[in-house]
């Protein structure tokens, strides 16, 4: 396989090797977190700065890490980040960081990070970890915010608070779908989601 | 020991201390912001509490504006001028720290499983018109005790305009909580507006202030509340403390005293502290 190129690195999870539409990871988060588009979007924003921070710090240390302890060390580097992630939000966002509750602390167990530091951290420089890591969050993130676009837009009426389809409950004409506030319409949308990327691109659906 | 040994205890110690100066340094920094959000975050759960909040307002704000802060004597049960609301020493962390200004509480008594109750707390009045002296509308009382895993932190409101009727009288006006530990999703569904919303105009206690509200199954009464499934041992915790912080030991009585002297105006905000707080230094808060 060529080298990859930084764009390439970064593009990549996007849609053709998406962590959440093709490699089925980080799914628990996403069901959690995606009533809203406001948590949705705080949660990739999360996960993204996570997931690049800690596979750039990964990658420094590298070739330092021994390999009978490199899990844990892999673990302490994103517990880190991930519990300055929560008090950040705890400081400036704590509305926001209520709502998320146990989900901001979970991001350490968020396959993707993990995968990212031992599948791609590991192996390749800083420069290119850190832009594998935001790419992998960023593709995480895209399809958050598309799962949180159609539960509130579906389930409350509503785009960030905002209403758009006023709901029948305040005066309007659109009566609210319960089923897009509870999580399983999280895995209905990823399913049709993973369809419609895999009807583009046949070459991603498995092998029978 | 091998090299390789040691050089694995190095990288892991010295890779332990990295993170751990990273991560205290931060959240030294940031702890007086946090701080400064929870008690707005608590200002704002006296006034949900109260039925006053609305989405997007300043909680710092609008609790300036509406509520009357008490002080409350738990050991006499009356309101006290002794301090002033609001007092670094009233708070329920050097409270329960200092001997003299808390009540162990023996076992049948500790309902609520708190075992020290604080002799002085502050409760938050609201009233009709002016916000010292209108007619008493709403009495917001704070409520602590055990759930399943951690000690829940909260408020009732309680409607005061039916007290003329005596005890049977006084209604729910809301229920919240701004700190627990309870499971997400189980116990901690106590932060649920759902569940919430399910608290308002439930009747607390019977003609001689027995207090009857209480989390149940299959609720069918204007006393009980529907409990949150899946978290037996949190509801349970919310209906043994309201007993205790409703009954003989927590605001009963004060209550009580309240409704006795009738919807009447608050006491006037413009006479000079009470007279067992004039000359009297703080430190002799110890006659209790």
């Amino acid at each position: 396989m060529a080298e990859p190129t930084p764009k390439q690195v970064l593009t990549d999870p996007l849609v053709n090797n998406n962590p959440i539409a093709l490699q089925i990871l980080g799914l628990c988060s996403a069901l959690a977190v995606t009533v809203k588009l406001e948590t949705s979007l705080v949660m990739a924003i999360a996960v993204t700065l996570v997931t690049g921070c800690s596979s750039a710090a990964i990658s420094l240390i590298r070739t330092e890490i021994p390999s009978s302890i490199r899990i844990i060390c892999q673990m302490t580097i994103i517990a880190s980040l991930v519990i300055m992630v929560d008090q950040i939000l705890q400081a400036f966002a704590p509305g926001l960081s209520r709502q998320l509750s146990v989900f901001v602390g979970l991001i350490i167990t968020n396959c993707i990070v993990m995968g990212r530091a031992e599948a791609f951290a590991m192996k390749n420089g800083p420069a290119m970890s850190f832009l594998d890591g935001i790419g992998n969050g960023l593709g995480y993130g895209l399809i958050l915010l598309l799962v949180g676009f159609f539960r509130e837009l579906f389930g409350s009426g509503k785009l960030f608070g905002i209403n758009v389809l006023t709901p029948a409950t305040e005066g309007g004409f659109y009566p609210q779908n319960g089923l897009m506030l509870i999580a399983p319409s999280a895995f209905f949308l990823i399913g049709l989601i993973i369809w419609v990327i895999r009807t583009i691109k046949p070459e991603q659906v498995e092998a029978e | 020991m091998k090299p390789e040994v040691q050089k694995t205890f190095k990288v892991a110690v010295t890779l332990c201390l990295v993170c751990s100066v990273v991560v205290s340094a931060l959240a030294v920094g940031l702890k007086g912001i946090q701080e400064e959000q929870k008690e707005r975050f608590r200002q704002q759960s006296i006034l949900e509490a109260a039925g006053l909040w609305e989405d997007g307002e300043d909680p710092s704000e609008l609790y300036a504006a509406l509520i009357n802060p008490v002080v409350v004597d738990l050991q006499t049960k009356s309101a006290t001028q002794r301090y002033e609301a609001g007092d670094k020493k009233l708070e329920l962390e050097s409270l329960l720290r200092n001997p003299e200004m808390f009540d162990e509480m023996t076992q049948e008594q500790d309902v609520a499983g708190i075992a020290k109750r604080e002799a002085y707390t502050t409760i938050y009045e609201v009233r009709e018109g002016n916000k010292k002296t209108g007619t008493l509308k709403t009495v917001v009382l704070p409520i602590r005790g055990r759930g399943l895993w951690s000690t829940l932190y909260g408020f009732i409101a309680l409607d005061m305009t039916a007290a003329t009727d005596g005890s049977a009288g006084l209604k729910v006006a809301g229920l919240t909580y701004y700190k627990h530990g309870e499971t997400p999703g189980l116990g901690g569904e106590v932060d649920n507006q759902l569940w919430k919303d399910k608290w308002p105009g439930k009747l607390i206690f019977d003609d001689s202030w027995n207090v009857k509200v209480e989390v149940a199954k299959n609720a069918n009464s204007d006393y009980q509340v529907d409990a949150l499934s899946g978290a037996t041992l949190t509801s349970n915790g919310v209906s043994n403390m309201l007993k205790f912080w409703l009954g003989e030991d927590g605001f009963g009585p004060y209550l009580e005293s309240v409704v006795a002297d009738g919807p009447t105006p608050g006491p006037d905000a413009d006479s000079p502290a009470a007279p067992e707080s004039a000359g009297e230094p703080a430190e002799s808060s110890t006659d209790a």
